[in-house]
């Protein structure tokens, strides 16, 4: 059997697949399907300090191969996570990523160090790229902080500061070049990258003349952004030094090994397990099939190993 | 604990125009759904749909289960190209159920419209614990008014409302069930229907000091308390509880759970 292991930044995990947060919960809902412990990771749902009822409905679109949404965050906040969640998670012997958001760099950075201090999570995903947050009425919307490089590396370095625990910064699609914020994190101190959250989108009932979410706009996942996360993890594997947790519309096997080639050292799935609760433990068997079909020992050979000529 | 699996089409008629009822092999489910309970059921296996629908359990046999559904987009309108034979993906069963308790005086079961769909597994198990359910029934014309005889047979009272007058009384199930409360004494609400009517069944049951079990419908992505779509605005103090999830802590509420008020 080949070797699933992966060490990504300083987290061990025992396979490279993990959940893309949001997606997921905090675990236990799933857990009802299968053993959630055997996910390389399980990426819980953005944290805040504070308790958040999220958006107005309708928070959530299906569109062609995918789905838009503005949650909003809704979260039970760090305390109720400490509390209620993670006892589960840590009893059944789950690798954590605590995914964070804050609305000013010391907000992310007292959530790492309780994080760290509590034993809340194995690794810290940070969310510096949220698009449902922010008022979209104002013109060209409010600027995510991972839109801006200059941003991106003043809060990963107060993060840094705060934690040693793995860290990963989830940047967003939303960019002209990719590549910028990428290296911004890893010159802050992240110990790998999260690529990609998901991309702003529209959708309009034509009937009521409104569009169909709440918040007007909201951000797009599924198989329909596959092919731009792949790209854009192609491009910043190839930019920056430290490992990426690849993301956007995996939903098999398949698409995993794709992330792989391009140069991710992990995936996550995302959406898809709303389709099927199970897609993530389909994804590690299919990658194992896939690794003895095609004759490698570790999945880590896979990694960037896309053959362009 | 729900499980995922695919299932044989054993049966599905068109009921009136655009209702269907699709009954699914599905032993494993059946045993453990309950009435109010609900399936996700997959009505496309390539990506558009993307997402499963929600539908509530119509009626709970030894080895199978059946949905009552109307034909309203795209992926309803997918389900219904299912034929006897084919297998369909579903998911569940998921939510609260219906409480049923033993021993009250009368059991009103309110339904609008497609509202009607998880009313027959309700009142099967209101007769099993020797009430008589009594429906009222409401829809927007007669050939709307589905599943009337099948209760009449079970052992219902059954009394019909039409907004057109066609059958009945012209007016809605609230209306039916303004007439026949009286003070309410001794009897449980069961109501299931668009939201105006849920909240009008709510108005009506709390002036009557009675208690008002609404089934809820949303969109939903996953169904198991994950995406957050389908939440309503919830009577609840903390921030974290202020949204509900019709999935998850639903979708049966006590009506009185319910910030009626904050809902669009």
């Amino acid at each position: 059997m080949a070797d699933l292991r992966v060490n990504i930044g300083g987290l061990f995990m025992k396979n490279p697949v993990t959940v893309a947060s949001g997606t997921f919960g905090y675990g236990q809902e799933y857990d009802e399907y299968f053993d959630i412990a055997q996910l390389g990771a399980v990426t819980v749902k953005s944290l805040t300090l504070q308790p958040r009822a999220g958006n107005r409905p309708p928070r959530l679109a299906e569109t062609p191969a995918g789905l838009l949404n503005a949650i909003g965050l809704q979260n039970v906040g760090i305390e109720a996570y400490l509390r209620a969640k993670l006892p589960f998670l840590r009893k059944k012997g789950c690798t954590i990523i605590a995914n964070i958001y804050g609305y000013v760099p010391d907000d992310y950075a007292e959530l790492a160090r309780r994080l760290e201090s509590e034993q809340g999570a194995d690794a810290i995903e940070v969310n510096l790229s949220c698009p449902n947050v922010h008022d979209a009425r104002s013109v060209g919307g409010c600027k995510l902080v991972a839109q801006q490089p200059e941003a991106v590396l003043k809060y990963t370095r107060v993060i840094r500061s705060a934690t040693r625990l793995p860290l990963f910064i989830k940047l967003s699609p939303n960019v002209a070049d990719i590549v910028e914020p990428c290296l911004a994190a890893q010159e802050g101190g992240a110990d790998g990258l999260s690529l990609i959250n998901t991309l702003l989108g529209m959708e309009i009932d034509v009937k009521t003349r409104k569009p169909v979410l709440s918040n007007l706009v909201g951000g797009l996942s599924g198989p329909a952004i596959r092919p731009v996360a792949l790209k854009m993890v192609w491009d910043a594997a190839r930019a920056v030094k430290i490992p990426i947790i690849g993301m956007g519309g995996i939903c098999n096997a398949r698409d995993a090994v794709a992330f792989l080639l391009v140069g991710a050292s992990a995936v996550a799935v995302g959406s898809a397990s709303f389709r099927r609760p199970d897609t993530a433990l389909q994804v590690i068997k299919g990658l194992e099939d896939y690794l003895e079909e095609h004759g490698f020992s570790r999945v880590t050979e896979l990694v960037g190993a896309l053959k362009t000529e | 604990m729900p499980f995922v699996r695919d299932c044989e089409v054993l049966a599905h008629q068109e009921v009136a125009a655009d209702h269907y009822r699709i009954t699914l092999a599905a032993p494993e489910i059946a045993k453990q759904a309950r009435p109010g309970m609900f399936c996700m059921i997959e009505v496309g296996t390539g990506f558009y749909p993307f997402l499963r629908r929600p539908f509530s359990v119509e009626r709970i046999h030894a080895d199978g289960i059946s949905f009552l559904y109307k034909v309203e987009g795209e992926g309803t309108r997918l389900l219904s190209r299912f034929r006897a034979g084919d297998t369909v993906n579903i998911q569940g069963p998921l939510g609260r159920p219906f409480p049923v308790e033993a021993g009250m005086r009368r059991y009103f079961l309110v339904a609008g419209g497609i509202g009607v769909a998880p009313f027959p597994a309700l009142a099967e198990a209101i007769i099993a614990v020797g009430g008589t359910p009594e429906v009222l029934l409401a829809a927007r014309t007669e050939h709307l008014l589905i599943g009337a005889r099948d209760f009449s047979r079970m052992g219902c009272r059954v009394v019909l409302a039409t907004d057109d007058g066609s059958c009945g009384m012209k007016g809605t199930a609230v209306d039916l069930l303004k007439q026949d409360l009286g003070t309410g004494e001794g009897s449980v609400v069961y109501a299931c229907g668009p939201m105006a009517m849920l909240r009008a069944a709510h108005e009506t049951c709390l002036a009557a000091g009675v208690v008002c079990w609404a089934s809820l419908e949303a969109h939903m992505a996953c169904g198991d308390g994950v995406c957050m779509r389908c939440v309503v605005p919830a009577n609840r103090e903390t921030e974290a509880e202020r949204m509900a999830r019709v999935c998850r802590e639903g979708p049966v509420f006590d009506s009185r759970d319910i910030n009626w008020t904050a809902c669009p």
